[in-house]
C-alpha cells in the first residue's frame, strides 16, 4: 500500500513539472511566433516598399527620357527590324 | 489537574446573565448572515458585470488592418498603386502645454509646417484629440518620437502611392485618406481590394505588454490584388503621342483610347490634362475627368462608316452605287448642307474617303429612322457600356419615332446624337473584327470575352477595305504607318457652344485599327479645340493615330503586312532553314 502511494506520489510530481514546462515552453512559443509574425508583417512592407521603389525606377517615363536623353537612342522602325516567326505561327 | 494563575480572579465569579451570550451568538450569526448575502450577491446575481468590468480592465481586442490590395498592369510587372504603412501624428492639447518652446518648434520643422500652425491646432485645449499631420513617413515620424514632446502622440495608417502618377491616374483613380476608393478602378473594385480586417483578444499587463490571447485570433484578410487591361508600356505611348499633340495644337484636352481586338482589353487610356495621384492638392478640378469614358460629344464623321455599313448590309447601296454631290452645297428638308469642297460625282468608298456629308445625307434617303436607329443602338450607342468603371456615361440617342427628317440625314454623318469616346471604340471593333462587337474590360481577361453580332462579315470586311482608303493617299495620309496597313475614319465635329454651332471650337478625332489584314487593335483619338490653325481631324488627330499604331504595334510585336525595303540584311535562306 505505501508503495503503491509511493509510486502515484512520484507520478503526480512528474505530472505537476510536466505541466510547468509546457505551460512555459507555449509561452515561449507564443512570444517567438508573434516575434516571427512581426518580422513577417515588417518583411512584407519591405517588400511593398522595394516595388514601389523598383517602379519608381522603371517607370516608363525615365527611361524613355534616359533613353532618349542620356543614351542617344532612337526608336527601330519596321525596315531595320529582323521579323522572325515561331513555332505555333505567333511572330 | 493544575489551575492557571488567573482562575481564582474575582472577575471570573460573576454569574453572567446567559442572554448576553445569546446575544453575542446572535450578533456573529447575524454578520455571517450579512456576508452570505453581499457574497451571493456579488457571485450570482451581479456575476457578470463584475466579470465584464474586470476583463475592461485588462482584455484589450486589437483590431488587425488588413493592407489594401496592390493594382497591377496587365503583365503583372508594374505596379500602379500599392499601400505601405505611414503615421499620422496627433496630440492631446492640454498635455502638450508642458512642452518646451524647441520641443514643438522642431516637431513643426520636421513636420515642414510653421510653427503658428501647429500652435493654433493646440491652441483647443477642451479638445482630446487633435491631428497634426497626417500620412507621415515613418521614418519621420520615428524622429518625432524620439524628440519626446510631451502629448505628442502618433497612430499607424496606410498610404497609398501611384508610382506611374499622372500617366495612370483616370484609370487607376486613387484613394481618400481613410483608404477608401473614391475615383476610378480604386473606387469601382473598393470591396474587392479592401479586405477585411481582423481582430485579436488579448490579455495586456500593466506595461500594456501582450501575455495572452484570450480568444482564437481572426486573421485580417489582405485586399485582393488586381490586374488590369492597361499595358504601361502602350499607356506611356499613347500619353507621349497625345501629349504631344497637345502642345503642338495648343488644345484644351484630349483622349486616346487603345482596344485589343481580340479581347476586348483596354490596353491603353489616357486622358489630358491630367493630374498626380500622389499630390493630394492637384486632384480637383478638370482635371480629375476621365473624358473618354464620361464625356460624351457628337462624334461627327467618325460615325460615317456604321451608316455605310448598314445601307450595304440592307442592300439600299452596293460598292458600285453613284451619287452626285454636285457644287459641294446641297439643299436638303429647308436647311443646306454642305462639303468642305466640292466632290462631283463619288460611290460609297468615295463619300466615306472625302467624308462628303452631301453623300451620307443621300444615303440617308435610302434608309428609315427606324433602321438606322435600330442599328445604332445594336452598336451600343445610347446606353452605357457594360464596363466596370465608375460614372460611365451612356451618350444620347433620342428614339426614332421623334427625329424629325433632317435629323436623319445629320444622324447619318455624325450630329444629333451623343456618344463617348468608349463607346466609339467599342463600336469600330466590330468592323475591325468580322462585323461583332466585343465586349470591353479594364480588367485583365480570364477567358473568352462575349461578342454581339452587328454586321455580317462580308460588310465588315467591304468596310475595312473603304476605311483603309480613307486612311490611305486619297484620305488622312497622315494617318500611315511605315510598314502596317491601317484604317480609319478622321472626324470634324464643331461644337455646341451657347446652343449653336460654333465656328471656332472644333473636336478633331480620328478613329481606326491596324493591321487591316489582321485587325489587332482598335485606336480612337480625340483633341477638344485645337488652337494651332489646324482643326481638321486628318491633320490634328491622325498623326496621333498614327504614332500610337506605330509604337503599340511594335510593343505587340506584330509583323509588318505592309511591303517594306528591308535595310537590314536578312536572307531569304535563313527564313527557309527555320
Amino acid at each position: 500500500m505505501a508503495r503503491l502511494s509511493l509510486i502515484f506520489a512520484v507520478l503526480l510530481m512528474i505530472s505537476a513539472i510536466s505541466l510547468v514546462t509546457a505551460r512555459f515552453q507555449s509561452r515561449q512559443l507564443f512570444v517567438a511566433s508573434e516575434r516571427l509574425s512581426a518580422k513577417a508583417r515588417e518583411l512584407d512592407t519591405d517588400w511593398r516598399r522595394l516595388q514601389l521603389e523598383r517602379a519608381e525606377l522603371a517607370r516608363n517615363a525615365r527611361i524613355d527620357e534616359i533613353a532618349r536623353g542620356e543614351l542617344k537612342m532612337t526608336t527601330t522602325s519596321p525596315e531595320r527590324t529582323i521579323y522572325l516567326k515561331m513555332k505555333d505561327g505567333q511572330p | 489537574m493544575k489551575r492557571v494563575r488567573f482562575y481564582n480572579s474575582p472577575v471570573l465569579n460573576v454569574q453572567m446573565p446567559m442572554w448576553r451570550a445569546r446575544l453575542v451568538l446572535l450578533l456573529i450569526v447575524l454578520g455571517f448572515f450579512a456576508l452570505a448575502v453581499k457574497a451571493m450577491q456579488l457571485q450570482v446575481l451581479s456575476k457578470d458585470f463584475l466579470q465584464q468590468q474586470g476583463e475592461r480592465r485588462y482584455e484589450r481586442t486589437i483590431v488587425l488592418p488588413a493592407t489594401r490590395g496592390k493594382i497591377f498592369d496587365r503583365t503583372g510587372n508594374v505596379v500602379l498603386a500599392s499601400s505601405v504603412p505611414a503615421r499620422a501624428i496627433w496630440a492631446i492639447p492640454e498635455d502638450t502645454r508642458d512642452a518646451s518652446p524647441e520641443g514643438l518648434s522642431a516637431v513643426a520643422k520636421l513636420l515642414d509646417m510653421p510653427l503658428k500652425d501647429l500652435k493654433g491646432r493646440l491652441a483647443d485645449v477642451d479638445k482630446n484629440f487633435v491631428y497634426i499631420k497626417r500620412q507621415v513617413s515613418v521614418e519621420l515620424a520615428d524622429k518625432i518620437k524620439q524628440l519626446k514632446v510631451p502629448g505628442i502622440h502618433q497612430q499607424t495608417e496606410m498610404r497609398r502611392f501611384y508610382p506611374e502618377g499622372d500617366m495612370t491616374a483616370h484609370v487607376v483613380g486613387f484613394t481618400n485618406i481613410e483608404d477608401q476608393g473614391i475615383e476610378g478602378m480604386e473606387l469601382a473594385f473598393n470591396d474587392e481590394l479592401s479586405g477585411q480586417p481582423g481582430t485579436r483578444r488579448v490579455i495586456k499587463d500593466r506595461l500594456g505588454r501582450v501575455v495572452e490571447d484570450v480568444r482564437a485570433v481572426v486573421p485580417p484578410i489582405d485586399g485582393q490584388d488586381l490586374s488590369l487591361s492597361i499595358d504601361a508600356g502602350l499607356q506611356f505611348d499613347t500619353y507621349a503621342a497625345l501629349k504631344k499633340a497637345l502642345e503642338e495644337n495648343k488644345a484644351r484636352a484630349g483622349a486616346g483610347i487603345v482596344v485589343d481586338v481580340r479581347t476586348g482589353e483596354i490596353l491603353a487610356l489616357v486622358n489630358l490634362p491630367t493630374y498626380d495621384p500622389n499630390h493630394r492638392e492637384e486632384r480637383k478640378g478638370a482635371a480629375l475627368r476621365n473624358r473618354a469614358i464620361t464625356d460624351t460629344f457628337e462624334p461627327g464623321s467618325i460615325l460615317k462608316p456604321f451608316t455605310v455599313g448598314l445601307a450595304l448590309e440592307l442592300g439600299r447601296v452596293t460598292t458600285l452605287t453613284q451619287f452626285d454631290t454636285g457644287n459641294g452645297h446641297y439643299r436638303y428638308q429647308g436647311s443646306t448642307i454642305s462639303d468642305v469642297s466640292r466632290n462631283g460625282v463619288l460611290d460609297v468608298a468615295g463619300i466615306l474617303r472625302r467624308s462628303s456629308n452631301i453623300g451620307m445625307t443621300m444615303i440617308s434617303e435610302r434608309l428609315s429612322s427606324q433602321e438606322m436607329w435600330t442599328k445604332f443602338t445594336e452598336l451600343g450607342f445610347g446606353r452605357a457600356p457594360q464596363a466596370n468603371f465608375p460614372g460611365v456615361a451612356g451618350g444620347k440617342l433620342r428614339p426614332w419615332e421623334r427625329w424629325r427628317p433632317i435629323e436623319r440625314a445629320t444622324m447619318a454623318y455624325g450630329y444629333g446624337l451623343s456618344t463617348s469616346l468608349l463607346q466609339i471604340a467599342h463600336a469600330y471593333t466590330a468592323l475591325a473584327r468580322d462585323g461583332d462587337m466585343v465586349s470591353l474590360t479594364l480588367l485583365k481577361r480570364q477567358g473568352k470575352p462575349t461578342t454581339a453580332p452587328v454586321y455580317t462579315p462580308q460588310v465588315a470586311a467591304l468596310l475595312r477595305t473603304m476605311l483603309e482608303a480613307a486612311a490611305g493617299p486619297d484620305g488622312a495620309k497622315l494617318a500611315q504607318v511605315q510598314g502596317y496597313r491601317v484604317a480609319g475614319k478622321s472626324g470634324t465635329a464643331r461644337q455646341i457652344v451657347d446652343g449653336k454651332y460654333s465656328k471656332t471650337k472644333y473636336r478633331s478625332s480620328f478613329v481606326g485599327f491596324a493591321p487591316v489584314s489582321n485587325p489587332r487593335i482598335v485606336v480612337a483619338v480625340t483633341i477638344d479645340e485645337p488652337k494651332a490653325g489646324a482643326y481638321y481631324g486628318g491633320r490634328v488627330a491622325a498623326p496621333v493615330f498614327s504614332e500610337i499604331v506605330a509604337s503599340s504595334l511594335r510593343r505587340l510585336s506584330v509583323q509588318p503586312d505592309a511591303p517594306i525595303e528591308s535595310l537590314v540584311a536578312i536572307s531569304a535562306q535563313q527564313e527557309g532553314q527555320r
